[in-house]
Parts: C-alpha cells; structure tokens; sequence
C-alpha cells in the first residue's frame, strides 16, 4: 500500500449550502480517512444530511470544493458519486416492497443476458458479499415479508454490489431492534476491516462511542471540531452537541399559579404503527397553569403519545384522566368536548385541509353546531363571521380570499390558522406537538406567546418538542422521553441541560437518581 | 364553496384547460373519420346521420335523454362516493338491485295505487342499491377491504343473481326470460307523447341539484369532503371517518338503484337482463370527466348519451357493423383522456 494511512479518501473542503435565507451548511469541513467509522454528530436540523447529500450528489453547494481520492470532483447527481465509488443508505429506504431481495439489488443495472434479468449470477454474487460481510439475508425473499433489520442489510447490499468504497449511513439505527443494532455494527466492523469507509450519521452519543473511529460534531450547521473518538467522552460531546450558549430563558418569567391537575397519565401503554411497542407504562401529571415540556430525540414515542391522548391511537393498557372525566380510548370527538386542544406535528399532513378555505378549517371541529349550522345545512355567513374574528385575533395574513384554498399560504400562516382553531376551543388542556418546526423566528416567536398565554390563563400546556431551545424556552417542567419511558422530570430551575442532553441519548447512570424521583413527586 | 357571481364564474372556471377534452375528443372523430372511410363510409355522411340521430328529431333528442337520465344519475352516484374517495366501480351491480327493488314495488299491491305508485318505486329503487351498497361499505369500514374489489365483483353477484330470479321465481309465463310487467300505475308519466322520456329525466336534474346541495351546503356533504380530501385531517378533529363512509356509499348506491328503478318504471315496464348496457361503467367515465361536480357531469353525461344514441343509429341506418360504433365510442373516451393525462402530468422531453 502506496496511500500512506491518514491521506483522506474523502475530504470536503469550507462546504457551503443555503435553502433560501436558511444556511444549513456554513463552511464545513470533513475528512474521511480510507478504512475509518467516521461518526457525523449533531440535533435534528444540525446540517448533517445537507452535508452528506452533498457528497452524494443530492445537493451542489454554494461554496467549497469536495475531493475524492484526491481529485476534485464536481457531484451533478448521485449517478457521479456511485461512479466514484460512493454510495448512501437513507433513513428512509428506497426498496420496492413486493419485489424479491435480488430484484431490488439489480435494478437500474445493465444485466448481461441483454432483455433477461441475470438473477443467477447475481444471486451468486449477493451471497458472496453476504458471507464476506455476515449480512444474513435470502436473496430469493420478498422485501415486504423483511424486517426493518433485513431491508437495511438489503440496502447495503444494494450499495457492496456496485463495488462501492465509501458508504454513507443516514441514522442507520433509528428503527432497529438493539440486537440488529449489535448486527449491524458487527457488519460495519467486518466491512471497514475488508478496506471500506463509513460515514455514520447519528445524534446518539452511544454509537458514536460504540462503532466510530472519528466524530465530527456539527451544529447550527457549523463544525465543532473533528476528534478521535478515544480522545473523548460522552458528555463533552454533549455539550458540543447541544451547546450552551443559546439557551438565554428570555420569554421564562416564573411559573404562573399552578392549579390542579388537569391531565393524568397513569401507566400507559400504546404500540406504534408497526405494532412495536412504543410507550411503556408510561405516567405523567400536568397540572393546570404550568407548561410541561417533554424533550427527547425524534422517534421516541413523541407521536404515539400525543395521538394516545388525543384519542387518535388506542392504550393498550393504563389510564387518561382529564379534567376528571376518565378519556381512554374515547373518541377523539368526545375528547376534544372534554376540553382538549391539540396543535399536531405536521400541520398540512393532519392539522388543516389544505383544498378547503381559511374560513372551512378554522371550523373543522365545529361545523356540526350552533351556530355554524342548522341541523342539515351548513350557515356560511356565520361561518365567515367567525373566520373574519379569528383572522383579525391570530393576525393571519396572506389569505387568499374566503373561497380559496389555503394552500398557497405561508407555513406561520397555515400554523396560525390551527392555532386559532385550537386555542378558540378554550380548552383546559393543550397538546402542542413540534409547534414550530419549519417557523421563521417571528412566527416562532408568536406561537411561544400564545402558548404562555394559554398557560396565564390556567390551561395546562404539554409541549412536545424536539427542540431543546424551546423547551428551555417557555417550559415550567421538563420531562425527557427516552424509548417511551420519562427519564426523568426536572423543575425549570434546576434542569441542567448536559444532564438532559445525556437522558436524551438514553444515559441514565451519571444522573443522581434521587433527584429525579423527588421532581417527579411534586 | 358559496356559490360565486355569474361574471366569477366565467372568470374562473372557464379555463384554457377546460376546452382541451373538446378538442381531444374532436380529434378522435378525425380517427374515427379515417377508420369509417377505410370501411367503405362517407365519414361526413356517416356523421351527418350520427348527428341525426343524437339531436335531428323529437324523438331523437328523446331517446337522447333518456340515455342522459341514467347516466346522470350513475354519474352523480358515482361522483359522490369519488369525492369520499371512495372507488364505487360497483354502480352497474347497484343499479340491478335497484331495478329489483322498483320491480317488486311495482308488482305489489302499492303498485297499483296512483300517484303512489311511482313515488314507492323510486324509493324502493334507493333503498336496495343503498342496501346493496352496504356489503362493501360495511366490509372497508370494519376490516379495511379494499372497496375498488368488492364492488367490481359484487357486479357480477347482481347480475348473476337478476339473471336467476328472470329464470326461476321472477319469470313471467312465456318461452322468455322476463319478469311480468309492473302495474300501469307505477309507470312513470311520458313527458313527450310518443317517446319514451318520461319524468325520470326531472329526477336526474333534481338529483344533479340535490347532489350540489348536500355536497356544497350541508353538514354531510362537508364530512364527506373532509374525508376525502384528508382522512387523517378529518380524524384528526374528530369526524367519524367510518359513518361517513357508510352514508356516502348508502347515497352513492341509492342512487345508482334509482337509475335502475327508473329503467324500471320508464323505460321497460319489467325487468330484463340486460337491462342497462354497462351504464353503471360509463358512469365511472362521466364522474371522472366530469370533476365529480353536477354540472360537469350533466354535461357529460348528455354528450356521452348523444354519442351513444347516434352511433346506434348510424350503424342501423348505414348497415356498418356494431363494432365500428362502438370503436368510435372508445375513441372519444381514450382521446378525451389522454387530453386530461397531459394536462395533469405535462411530460418533460429530455434534449438528447
């Protein structure tokens, strides 16, 4: 071997990337040296994909250069970057669930009996990789009939199979079992043995110790410094991640007179969409008056709680009590009567009807009574009226007219329209899911408003957040989600943001214990 | 959606876009043109008679719009379950359990009672393709069966079903497969003296404007329309999604057993087999052309029937075969669509 051991394969040199006035990547650099982990740390939102997309082609930045094996290449589409050698898992897979394991492998790929897949050789060729690598996986399986484990062997596959060197994993673990964990990391170890190179994206502080050789910590989309992962430990990186500096409390002005409890959560437990248990025996109290903030990274039973509450989704076990009236597996229509507002996670996807007017979704949860309407026939002018008051009280601006879809409106505006939906209920208790994910700072700024105004007026708010920001923003309690279970629950006053940082990432040893059951008594 | 001024709607609605399936399906008959004349026709002849025979005479235009009367219908009742997003392709197997159900009205003692009479055949029309219509409504609300199967299937339930009671209980004495005929009370009034438009037509232009109001301007109609337009939206603020769907698809199947009682009641006075050629297909045709709304269906459905009236007559008159009729049908309907394709996903041609 010529290449001495620390010329990078990959380096990315003052990479620059911006989505309008948004800069997701800002003078970046990145090396990746030949048969390295290297891990790519930071929050949702930090500018890992970005960066990674833009080494595979996805994206062109408008500044830096990006060199491979010591040429500078200019990356059009992932089609370069595969010519080079570069391959990408996503989160998300790209494999089509009723075709078979080699189907999904050689597809797009010229095969040599001209109009006739080559499934044989190829099939000889997957098992090959699979023994060299110990990816178990049938090639003759049907993907759909997969785990979400064996598709992600099926995804890295899909890469070995086009002689790839360098592969990027996209928060690889996110949806795996911690034995398919322990698989995958296995595999990687075995592959970077064989002479590949991984880049590993992921916001646990666990894998980074676990399987990388490097971390890179980025943050706001800036990069905190590459180091050796021996070099350094848990909670440093935390810090880095998480960052200190920004957390200012300017909106926090002391805790409101807190009522009585208004939402009890007792053991509860509920499985997601895949039928995997997703939160487990899980109790909260919210009492009336305060903002209870729950942070955790994504994925961690955030949706299965707010849809339990809300009726969306069934308890498997346990109780919800609101405002006195047990709600378990009620009807979200009843639910909502007893007092619940709730502001969802992705307001086009659920929270609004996008073909229907501003006037049509502002009356979505009240359309069947009085005075919105008669017994069959709905009464648009009072329906107007109302939309007209809301309008004027949200400031909702930019709407198209009382007759045109809201469509075209801007997502503070669409955000507004929910939030003058939902408050309008007064409701005893409000749910508020990512409330501002997506928001520029002035509509951010008015939702943290609203929401402290809801809690002055003795309405218990949940704020279900990913960003940490805001929960140290407008929260008078901070309770951490980790794998469907509260880590721990911590007065504003004395929540510490490492130490929450760590019972993120599911590190609960370093907390004094004690402490935590003594908050959660309160 | 209040309804807008005149001179809106003719700023808004009318759009470059809407004359496409206009010209689309213009061209098809310069297809259609090229075939006839391969086929030995004068094609401008052989469209002079089709034209003819669409709109030339009273009787014409009458057997025009009975055609229009049942396509009207079972468009709307298809346009209805649409907007749920619901795909009721089961309108044809409705509409038999309709025409049973008019049937058995009219045969029994109500039958006989005037102005009574065609009131319970209509509504017994309703009830049993409404009741037909709950077999899959009931199976996608409670087990999530895709709907799209269990109607298309439940078409050939009904017509096999029809098809053994002409045979078995329902038969009217005599070598044919009929059943015998309704009581002249349950007859439905001809409009037009000599023809056969009846006022079943006058029930299709009240469905059409029963249909805009209770999608447009009540309750229901906006559930229904939530649900279709975001079921998750719809839960969300707590619509019950699975009565919506089965009071959309009792109205959706109701009405396609109207259109069948009035084939009853209008048209046949008894039940045959055959008695709608494939109106219930069409229909899917005519909501999809028509946007689901009642006025793009009325004209729809009105242009289809003068289609289909007028190659009737042109292959009577001319002596072309059936198939070429029929072709020329088909070559609105593919040109016409292919015309909407494009609109939708305007194809980027790649340089080199």
């Amino acid at each position: 071997m010529k290449q001495s051991d620390t010329s990078p394969i990959v380096l990315l040199d003052g990479i620059t990337c911006r989505f309008g006035d948004v800069v997701a990547n800002d003078n970046v650099k990145f090396d990746l040296i030949k048969g390295e982990i290297h891990a790519l740390l930071g929050e949702n939102g930090a500018g890992k994909s970005t960066l990674m997309s833009v080494l595979y082609g996805l994206y062109q930045p408008v500044a830096g250069e990006i060199l491979v094996k010591g040429k500078r290449v200019n990356l059009k589409s992932p089609l370069d970057a595969i010519e080079l050698g570069i391959a990408m898992v996503h989160q998300h897979f790209l494999l089509t669930l009723p075709h078979t394991v080699v189907e999904n492998i050689i597809v797009g790929l010229k095969s040599k009996r001209r109009v006739f897949l080559d499934t044989r050789s190829a099939e000889e060729k997957i098992m090959e990789l699979s023994k060299k690598y110990g990816l178990k996986v049938n090639p003759r399986a049907i993907v759909g009939n997969l785990s979400v484990g064996e598709q992600q062997r099926v995804e890295i596959l899909k890469a070995l199979y086009r002689d790839i060197d360098i592969l990027i994993l996209d928060e690889p673990t996110s949806m795996l079992t911690p034995q398919e964990e322990k698989s995958l990391f296995d595999t990687l170890q075995s592959m970077v043995a064989q002479g590949l190179s991984i880049i590993f994206i992921t916001h646990k502080l666990q894998e980074v110790m676990a399987v990388s050789t490097r971390v890179t910590v980025l943050r706001n989309g800036k990069s905190l410094g590459t180091f050796r992962t021996s070099d350094t430990n848990e909670s440093s990186l935390a810090q880095l991640m998480i960052g200190r500096t920004i957390i200012q409390h300017a909106e926090y002005s002391g805790r409101n007179k807190i009522g009585k409890v208004v939402l009890g959560i007792k053991n509860v437990s509920a499985l997601n969409n895949s039928k995997i248990l997703f939160l487990k025996d899980f109790s909260i109290e919210l009492a009336g008056g305060e903002v209870l903030g729950i942070a955790g990274v994504d994925g961690n039973g955030q949706s299965e709680l707010a849809e339990v509450i809300s009726g969306l989704r069934k308890a498997i076990n346990g109780q919800v009590i609101m405002d006195g009236h047990d709600i378990t597996n009620q009807s979200p229509r009843s639910i909502r009567g007893s007092g619940l507002a709730y502001v969802p996670e992705d307001r086009m996807d659920t929270g609004l009807i996008l073909e229907y007017s501003v006037a049509e979704n502002l009356v979505l949860d009240r359309y069947s009574s009085e005075p919105y309407s008669g017994r069959l026939f709905l009464k648009y002018s009072d329906i107007n009226k109302f939309a007209e008051k809301i309008i004027m009280d949200f400031d909702i601006r930019g709407v198209p007219g009382l007759n045109f879809p809201a469509r075209s409106m801007s997502g503070g505006n669409l955000q507004k329209i929910v939030l003058g939906r939902e408050l309008s209920r007064n409701p005893k208790v409000l749910i508020a899911h990512n409330p501002t994910r997506g928001l520029d700072i002035g509509a951010t700024e008015y939702v943290h408003k609203q929401l402290l105004k809801q809690a002055a007026n003795g309405v218990g708010v949940l704020l279900i957040s990913l960003d940490l920001d805001e929960i140290f923003a407008i929260s008078d309690r901070i309770a951490v989600l980790f794998e469907g279970k509260i880590m721990g629950i911590f007065d504003r006053e004395h929540a510490n943001i490492d130490e929450i940082g760590l019972l993120m990432g599911g590190k609960k040893d370093t907390v004094d214990s004690t402490k935590v059951q003594e908050s959660d008594d309160k | 959606m209040t309804s807008l001024p005149i001179h809106n709607i003719l700023l808004h609605k009318i759009k470059p876009r809407s004359i496409v399936p206009f010209l689309t399906g213009g061209l098809a008959f310069v297809v259609g043109g090229i075939i006839l004349s391969s086929a030995g026709v004068d094609p401008i002849h052989a469209y002079q008679i089709m034209i003819k025979g669409a709109f030339g005479s009273v009787r014409a235009l009458a057997d025009t719009l009975v055609k229009t009367t049942s396509l009207l219908i079972l468009g709307l009742a298809v346009s209805v379950a649409f907007k749920c997003k619901i795909w009721n392709i089961g309108a044809e197997g409705q509409l038999y359990f309709g025409a049973l159900g008019g049937l058995l009205a009219g045969l029994s003692f109500i039958g006989a009672v005037p102005i009574l009479a065609p009131i319970a055949v209509i509504i017994m029309g309703f009830v049993f393709g409404s009741l037909f219509s709950m077999v899959p409504a009931a199976l996608k609300v409670k087990l999530g069966v895709n709907e799209v199967i269990v109607t298309v299937l439940l078409n050939f339930v009904a017509l096999l079903f029809i098809s053994y009671l002409l045979h078995g209980p329902l038969k009217a004495p005599g070598f044919l497969s009929y059943s015998p005929n309704i009581f002249p009370q349950s007859e439905l009034p001809i409009l037009l003296p000599n023809t056969r438009l009846s006022v079943g037509i006058l029930i299709a232009a009240g469905s059409a404007i029963g249909v805009y109001l209770l999608m447009s301007k009540t309750k229901i109609g906006f559930e229904i329309r939530s649900v279709g337009a975001n079921i998750k939206a719809a839960r969300y603020v707590g619509m019950n999604v699975g009565k919506s769907i089965l009071i959309t698809m009792g109205i959706s199947g109701g009405l396609a057993g109207v259109a069948g009682a009035i084939l009853i009641a209008g048209v046949q006075h008894r039940l045959i087999e055959g008695i709608s050629p494939g109106y219930g297909f069409i229909a899917v045709i005519v909501a999809l052309l028509g946007k689901q709304s009642p006025v793009g269906v009325t004209i729809v459905a009105f242009f289809f029937s003068a289609l289909l009236a007028g190659s009737e007559v042109m292959y009577r008159t001319l002596g072309v075969p059936v198939a070429l009729a029929q072709t020329l049908q088909a070559l609105v309907l593919v040109f016409v669509l292919i015309g909407e394709l494009f609109l939708r996903w305007q194809p980027k041609w790649r340089k080199g």
